[in-house]
């Protein structure tokens, strides 16, 4: 039975459970219930609702890894032949059984069929493209065994996933039912329901991490198995080759990403930090009114535009000033100094308006004091105003710092391909984040090293960025609680 | 405390109005630091010009594009041999059969208009012509099967170098080393500019139409893309958004004050500032990798993007749920409302124009996200198909809005960079649109408590 | 040690210090102080009193030109010091606030050290050229806010860390160490203790030498034990204004009698 189904039914339960709870209050006679008749109504559909559908999700995430377990280990070393990994054989396995199946939709054989077929006495490969799944080459026996143990541990699967969700589902709504009579507190019922609702979503946000970590620890597992996690840490060259042999040394692509996110700092910290300070300190409510957004239009612009701008834009505007027409410093508009300019631009609102809430924290009695005594304006923000704001900017400043360590487009475009550690800022290197994107968007087998090195950049990223962020978070609050 | 009255007045007075040079100097300083603020202000201003300009500069050219009106003849010994007129039998002449009717049709026009030209037949005209043309006129004959025999006025697109000659972005210069197209076609193209059979017109295929080959940025649209954008989007605001109200909610109105509620709340703020492509790993991993959904569809971009939108729809909804003064829900409560009532009935509709605004600016954010949609595959491949329904919108491999940009900017082609110039202001105005409704409804819903 | 009761010292007062005439002030669109005239006398501790809005703060601000920093306020008439219109285009509100001192409400100490906090005033406006010099006015001023023994030997902790009447002190030897000429003072005892007020009552009486003293004050008894002239102020009108023990006594007006014997307030 389709999912589809199955959740329809159980809707339907739900719905007459909703009829079957609020008639049976209302009908009972005139005395008044606990609750307005809809909670009852509520209540049972909910217990009919929660239980299936709780069993549903768990069950189909489950049943296909049980299932790639059993069939796995069914398959047994012989299966995999030589230059393939068992993950290949057992997508092809999961092909075969996905075209039987379509093959028994259309008619083209019988269920029975697909079950008792061997791969010596029928062509499998052309029956399966006649389905519409083309296979590369024709299916060996463990392959199609396989495929149909495959088959046939789901539709079992999938028999008992039906019969156990409908189950949950009637037995919520008898219990439910049961429930409504007057006294029952049914809206209290129903509000600790949506309670766990609301908890649930709030939940996810630790699911994500939660996620996050697993995919990456995982995967990155898996690239230290196939390549030692000593080189990774130790080498200075990066040279991947997809013929094997790569030499995947973490520090160019780290030295790359922070020597732009040093530029892009250098260039965004001075221009955010003095625009917060005249917005917040000199500025008259009418200019606020227009140079405050203005200024955070560039904080909206997506980063493929800033990519582009870096690309297309800011990199031959460089080189003409210093490529080889000029003072002959720039090889190619891709270099450190396009992509840490760029990212500076798009850092600017980001430091500005985080200093400027900063600034704005800073009470007002600081400043009548100083201004109290005869300090200028500007006396007073340098030496009061500034230092008092100080641990706030600098936690804005990590959290810009991490914010350029994670940016992607702009080193995807501006920063060029070639991995070197080399001091000149006009030089093409690249970075953590375009490593990520190149290792996986090529045509890399998934189980290669040269995949996996992704994964594990991209937890080498992750924890560099975890770590200001919450440094500078900290910084931050402990900052706002002084001033509160 | 002897020494307080030992104490005169220490300076000598001095007049307000004559500043002395320390004075001088310090208000010296003071407006230097002005000019500082104001400098930074204006460098700001600056690269927002900067970038703006550039944008619309190289990329207003994308939405005009060079055509040539041709009168074909639609031979009906090449078209229709059998002279039936059936759809189905002339569908069986592919598009080889038409390049050259075309062809021959713009080689006559050029005679009939006694414009010299160094070409001796249509075979050479076909570096004026783009590679999608014959496919057109396929189309519109199968359409209309009557046409055959007739000669039709058909606006065929120009190849994109011509276009290029046409927006200077090529010039008799860059093309010595060009194998497509030669000086004489130029001439031609000049002539036939002169009496009006070339000539640019708004080009509504690049906002509607499908990307196109690598060879043929003449054809290349967005609308494809834009339709795996929306797809996304739907996903996005159908679970970020009752997702995260729910979960804002919780945090805002129901948590205990306890280790499970902190952790949450720590998770929360530092997964609004994890990299993006860190949600296009996990995508990868979560959703393709374990669940084994399809690559490059639009709902898996979509999962990926409403977790990586759901921090910054929670943070915008608490500010808005915290507004609510808490004096509305003792109010509630006091006429025996339950807590949960209190919240549905009174804080969450207070609540949701602020909500709104925060939503649709994650949108926004969500619209432009280009990094996690590289990931999980949206790039990579020609979205030519527009999908056939919404079960194939969100499941059948497309492309979005941002990757196709990022796929154009890839392209050798500098005819595409002109395209990818284009794409990004069709998403800037998206953007401008979201943002402004956001405002809109700001300023029309808020409330001063 | 000085050891007496209040209003024992004894100056000359008899010089104009600060003279106001016909004063506006506008909050936007509400009229804030309305025609209000008054002559502050030198060495003189005067005392502004009046219920709550009556304007007495916002009067005191206008004198050293600290409503200059509020976008809204606007000030009309004439205020002079010793003679010069304050609200005259060519001074500078920077010089003119090193001459008229302030010290507020809230204790309001940077968060930078207590040497710093009282050598602030002294760096900026060039007081001492060398360390020595500085050590000696940090000294001074904070022998003269009383409370030079309670921090002498932790001059480098910050001045955050003190207690409440403390910091007051602190703020109090921060505005003496520029050598203003008057110090005007807005409510500086109604964040402190009896304890802490009863020393900053003293310090004031005996800032009375050197400075013409404006308090702003809440509490009449305040304004009768410190002050030798008393201003009534009453919805933004300068009501009554003469010697304090007149005022006290012997009222002239009926709305400053009604509030000092508690009517009104």
């Amino acid at each position: 039975m389709p999912v589809l189904w199955l959740i329809l039914i159980v809707l339907a339960l739900a719905v007459a459970g909703f009829i079957a709870g609020r008639l049976r209050v209302t009908s009972a006679g005139a005395e008044r219930p606990h609750s307005l008749p809809n909670y009852y109504g509520w209540n049972v559909a909910m217990k009919v609702m929660a239980p299936a559908f709780l069993a549903l999700v768990v069950w189909l995430l489950v049943q296909p890894m049980l299932v790639d377990r059993q069939v796995t280990a069914g398959l047994g070393e012989g299966a995999v032949p030589e230059g393939s990994t068992l993950g290949l054989v057992m997508s092809d396995v999961r092909r075969v059984a996905g075209g039987l199946d379509t093959a028994v939709s259309r008619g083209l054989i019988t269920a029975g069929d697909a079950d008792a077929m061997s791969a010596a006495d029928s062509d499998v490969r052309s029956l399966l493209g006649e389905a519409g799944v083309a296979l590369g080459s024709d299916v060996s026996p463990e392959v199609l065994e396989a495929a149909q143990d495959y088959r046939a541990m789901n539709s079992a699967g999938n028999f008992w996933r039906s019969a156990v969700v409908i189950l949950l589902a009637v037995g919520g709504l008898v219990w439910g039912v049961a429930q409504s009579n007057r006294d029952f507190r049914a809206r209290n019922a129903v509000e600790t329901g949506i309670r766990m609702i609301l908890l649930a979503a709030a939940s996810i946000a630790i699911l994500t991490t939660i996620g996050i970590v697993l995919s990456l620890v995982g995967n990155t597992w898996n690239f230290f198995q196939v390549y030692p996690a000593s080189k990774f840490f130790g080498s200075f060259t990066w040279s991947p080759s997809f013929g094997g042999g790569s030499e995947l040394g973490i520090w160019p692509l780290l030295w790359g990403t922070l020597y732009i996110s040093f530029i892009a700092l250098v260039v965004a910290v001075p221009i955010g930090l003095f625009a917060a300070v005249y917005l917040s300190e000199y500025a008259g409510p009418k200019m606020r009114a227009w140079a405050k957004p203005l200024l955070e239009v560039l904080a909206g612009i997506p980063t493929i535009v800033y990519g582009l701008f870096a690309l297309l834009t800011v990199g031959p505007l460089l080189l003409t000033v210093f490529g080889r027409d000029g003072l002959g410093w720039m090889q190619a508009g891709t270099a450190v100094m396009t992509a840490g300019l760029v990212m500076g631009i798009m850092l600017i609102p980001f430091v500005s308006s985080l200093s400027d809430d900063i600034i704005n924290a800073v009470p007002q009695s600081l400043r009548d004091g100083s201004y109290g005594l005869g300090a200028t304006q500007s006396e007073t923000i340098k030496q009061v105003i500034l230092p008092a704001a100080l641990p706030g900017i600098v936690g804005a400043v990590l959290l810009a710092a991490s914010r350029a360590i994670g940016e992607t487009m702009i080193v995807v475009f501006g920063a060029g391909a070639a991995a070197r550690l080399s001091l000149n800022p006009f030089d093409a290197m690249t970075t953590v984040t375009a490593k990520i994107v190149s290792q996986l968007t090529g045509d890399a087998d998934f189980a290669s090293p040269e995949a996996l090195v992704a994964f594990a950049l991209g937890m080498t990223l992750f924890i560099i960025t975890l770590g200001l962020n919450v440094f500078a978070l900290y910084i931050v609050r402990k900052y706002r609680e002084q001033y509160e | 405390m002897t020494d307080a009255t030992s104490q005169g007045a220490a300076r000598p007075r001095t007049s307000l109005t004559a500043a002395d040079k320390r004075t001088q100097r310090r208000n010296a300083a003071e407006k230097r630091f002005r000019l500082y603020g104001l400098a930074a202000i204006g460098a700001g201003m600056f690269f927002l010009v900067v970038l703006l300009s550039s944008i619309i500069g190289n990329g207003i050219g994308a939405f005009q594009q060079t055509f040539i009106e041709v009168p074909v003849y639609l031979d009906p010994a090449k078209l229709d041999k059998n002279g039936n007129r059936d759809p189905a039998e002339m569908a069986k002449v592919s598009t080889f059969g038409y390049n050259p009717l075309i062809q021959d049709s713009l080689y006559q026009l050029v005679q009939d208009k006694g414009i010299a030209t160094e070409y001796e037949d249509g075979g050479d005209m076909k570096a004026l012509i783009s590679a999608s043309a014959a496919a057109q006129l396929r189309d519109r004959v199968l359409a209309n099967p009557d046409l055959v025999g007739e000669t039709v006025e058909f606006e065929i697109l120009a190849a994109s170098r011509v276009d290029g000659y046409l927006k200077d972005r090529v010039t008799r210069d860059s093309i010595t080393e060009d194998k497509n197209i030669d000086a004489g076609h130029l001439d031609l193209v000049d002539a036939l500019l002169e009496d009006g059979t070339v000539h640019k017109s708004f080009n509504l295929a690049f906002i509607t139409g499908s990307d196109a080959s690598e060879s043929r940025p003449e054809q290349a649209g967005l609308g494809v893309s834009m339709l795996g954008s929306l797809f996304m989007m739907l996903v996005v605001l159908f679970l970020a958004l009752p997702i995260g109200v729910a979960a804002s909610i919780y945090l805002e109105e129901f948590a205990p004050q306890n280790k499970f509620t902190d952790f949450i709340e720590v998770n929360i703020s530092n997964l609004a500032a994890v990299p993006s492509i860190v949600f296009g790993i996990l995508g990868l991993a979560a959703f393709i990798q374990f669940a084994h959904l399809p690559q490059s569809a639009p709902l898996v971009g979509g999962l990926t993007l409403t977790l990586m939108t759901l921090p910054t729809i929670v943070i915008s909804t608490r500010a808005s749920l915290k507004a609510v003064p808490p004096s509305i829900r003792d109010a509630a409560l006091g006429v025996g409302a339950s807590k949960m009532q209190s919240v549905f009935h009174h804080v969450l509709p207070l609540a949701m124009p602020g909500i709104l605004t925060g939503t649709i600016i994650g949108l926004a954010q969500a619209l432009g996200e280009t990094a996690p949609l590289l990931l999980i595959g949206m790039v990579g491949y020609i979205a030519t198909n527009y999908p056939d329904g919404i079960i194939s919108g969100f499941m059948s491999p497309n492309s979005a809005m941002p990757a196709q940009i990022y796929e154009w900017a890839k392209r050798a082609d500098p005819a595409y960079y002109e395209r990818a110039w284009g794409g990004i202001i069709i998403l800037l105005v998206f953007l401008l649109v979201m943002n402004v409704i956001a405002i809109v409804l700001r300023r029309k819903f808020e409330r001063r408590w | 040690m000085y050891d007496a009761p209040l209003r024992k010292t004894d100056v000359e007062a008899n010089e104009i210090k600060i003279s106001a005439k016909d004063v506006q002030v506008y909050y936007g669109e509400n009229h804030a102080i309305k025609d209000v005239s008054v002559e502050l006398q030198d060495k003189t501790v005067t005392a502004f009193i009046g219920p709550s809005g009556c304007g007495k703060s916002t009067f005191l601000r206008c004198l050293n030109r600290m409503n200059d920093t509020i976008d809204i306020c606007r000030v009309e008439g004439l205020i002079s010091l010793d003679g010069e219109d304050i609200y005259d285009k060519r001074v500078d509100p920077v010089q003119l606030r090193a001459k008229v001192g302030m010290v507020f409400q809230k204790p309001n100490p940077f968060p930078k050290s207590i040497y710093d906090n009282v050598a602030y005033g002294p760096r900026i406006h060039g007081l001492a050229k060398t360390k020595a010099d500085l050590d000696e006015i940090v000294e001074k001023a904070l022998r003269r806010g009383a409370i030079w023994n309670e921090v002498k030997d932790r001059l480098h902790a910050p001045g955050t860390g003190l207690s409440g009447g403390q910091q007051q002190r602190l703020c109090i030897a921060r505005a003496v160490a520029t050598e203003p000429e008057v110090l005007l003072m807005d409510e500086p005892c109604s964040a402190l203790d009896p304890i802490a007020t009863a020393q900053v009552e003293e310090l004031i009486d005996e800032l009375r030498t050197n400075y013409s003293v404006v308090i702003v004050t809440h509490s009449m008894q305040q304004a009768a034990r410190v002050s030798q002239k008393t201003a009534f102020f009453h919805l933004g009108h300068l009501v009554e204004y003469g010697e304090t023990s007149q005022i006290f006594t012997n009222p002239v007006d009926s709305r400053t009698e009604s509030y000092i014997t508690g009517r009104i307030g």
